[in-house]
């Protein structure tokens, strides 16, 4: 009677709690029923616990039927979204970490192997990371989705003139906005994590010379889970526009918080002094790019010492306007 | 999938929505769970317990269906009885049912008329 034990075991266990003892009294009750019908008051064999046990199913169907409804990690309604989303960032994370690879290897070609070793590497390690991001975000959008249309009762009775307004064309997002925008920032968002150093101005003399950092290299790191969590809140940001697939005020609530921290978060990061590379225009002139002195040399310092403003006003002027866009198509009628 | 897989499908459907009331047409006395199985099987209506265990328990919280634990056999059985609503609800279904199996028959013997008509 073991197997029994064991049977009742699997189906309770995927059952609440509260109705675990109940069910199980329940189900030992009917399987000795069933096997008292098969043999009478014979020996039971292990033969016949099989079959009643066969009959009655698996344990987790009979476990799906006692509970009636099915649960979802991702519902039916966000898992084609949920594809979509996941297939663009594992293949624009392929690209991007293709391209570091290429841009590796004509930097440095004699460590072509070592390179694609790292190649490798960096795909195997950061699959899991991008599936397990992307399903943990829309689990929590299903889990609270979900909770909020059903079990607490406030969908009311449907009546046709509840049905939304077709949004205005100029309502709409089109797929292919969020979509673009997702692909940018997965390949930015590798390229800072993969390959910062790589980000600067490439010197070219005949061939491949070498390349001079925009960033700090010796301080980077610290700065790194930053800017790769700024990239996810962008992307999450991106997929709700995916998801929504027009202009409302609460979209339009979401992206000013998230535009909100992305501008606390850059000018925090860009201001402050271990950010940029103290030896980039000294790189340069080593470089053979600008000779001290001249007058190329004063213009691509000003524009050197002056980027971190102009970058903030880029980036705030940018988010402004993607909140206000969003703002003013949201009270589109 | 063949006709037969398609046949088996729809029946099975068919099933699903009268055991409920078969069930209810059986419990004006107490019985357990694989009483009724095989009280039902004997009629005509077999019903898996796998599928009868979870519908019990389902009529009882949505109380059609009263049940309590009997001790003194030699194992303890869960006996579910008609509740006072349920009584009602299985008259209605009843009506419901029959008012249906009317339409039904029109529908189904009417069939070749219509189609000489249309044709």
């Amino acid at each position: 009677m073991e197997m029994v034990d064991r049977y009742i075991y699997a189906v309770t266990q995927k059952l609440p709690q509260s109705q675990r003892e109940d069910i199980a009294i329940e189900l030992r009750g009917l399987i000795e029923d069933m096997l008292e019908e098969r043999v009478g008051n014979g020996e039971i064999k292990q033969n016949d616990v099989e079959e009643v046990l066969l009959e009655l199913g698996s344990p987790k169907e009979m476990a799906q039927k006692y509970r009636g409804t099915k649960k979802y990690l991702i519902g039916p309604e966000l898992y084609d979204t949920f594809l979509i989303v996941l297939k663009i960032v594992l293949i624009s994370m392929g690209a991007g970490l293709g391209i570091v690879f290429v841009i590796q290897s004509i930097v440095n070609p004699v460590e072509i192997l070592d390179h694609f070793v790292g190649f490798i590497v960096a795909l195997v390690t950061s699959i899991p990371q991008a599936v397990g991001w992307v399903t943990l975000v829309f689990a929590i959008t299903e889990y609270y989705g979900g909770v909020k249309t059903k079990d607490l009762g406030l969908e009311k009775t449907w009546h046709p003139s509840m049905l939304s307004v077709v949004p205005d064309p100029k309502r709409r997002i089109k797929r292919s906005e969020p979509i673009v925008a997702i692909i940018f920032y997965v390949i930015v968002m590798v390229w800072f994590a993969f390959s910062s150093d790589f980000l600067g101005v490439y010197v070219f003399d005949g061939e491949f010379k070498e390349v001079v950092p925009f960033l700090n290299e010796d301080t980077f790191s610290q700065y790194m889970p930053f800017v790769l969590l700024l990239f996810a809140i962008f992307i999450v940001k991106e997929c709700l526009k995916l998801i929504t697939g027009k202009w409302t005020m609460k979209l339009m609530g979401y992206t000013v918080l998230i535009n909100l921290i992305g501008i606390v978060v850059v000018s925090y990061l860009i201001t402050g002094d271990n950010f940029w590379n103290p030896t980039f225009m000294s790189g340069l002139v080593q470089a053979g790019v600008v000779e001290e002195g001249t007058k190329g040399y004063n213009t691509v310092e000003t524009i050197w010492e002056n980027s971190t403003r102009i970058i903030v006003i880029l980036l705030i002027v940018g988010l402004i306007w993607d909140s206000v866009e969003g703002f003013i198509r949201a009270r589109k009628k | 999938m063949n006709e037969q897989e398609h046949i088996d499908k729809l029946m099975l459907e068919l099933r699903r929505g009268t055991i409920t009331i078969g069930v209810l047409s059986q419990l004006f006395s107490p019985q357990y769970g694989y009483s009724l199985v095989t009280m039902l099987d004997e009629k005509g209506v077999p019903v898996e317990p796998g599928t009868l265990y979870p519908l019990l328990r389902r009529l009882e919280k949505q109380g059609l269906l009263d049940s309590s634990w009997d001790t003194n056999e030699t194992r303890p059985r869960k006996y579910y009885v008609l509740s006072e609503m349920g009584k009602r609800v299985y008259d209605q279904l009843c009506r419901e049912w029959e008012s249906i199996v009317k339409s039904m028959d029109d529908l189904i013997n009417t069939r070749g008329d219509e189609n000489i008509g249309d044709g």
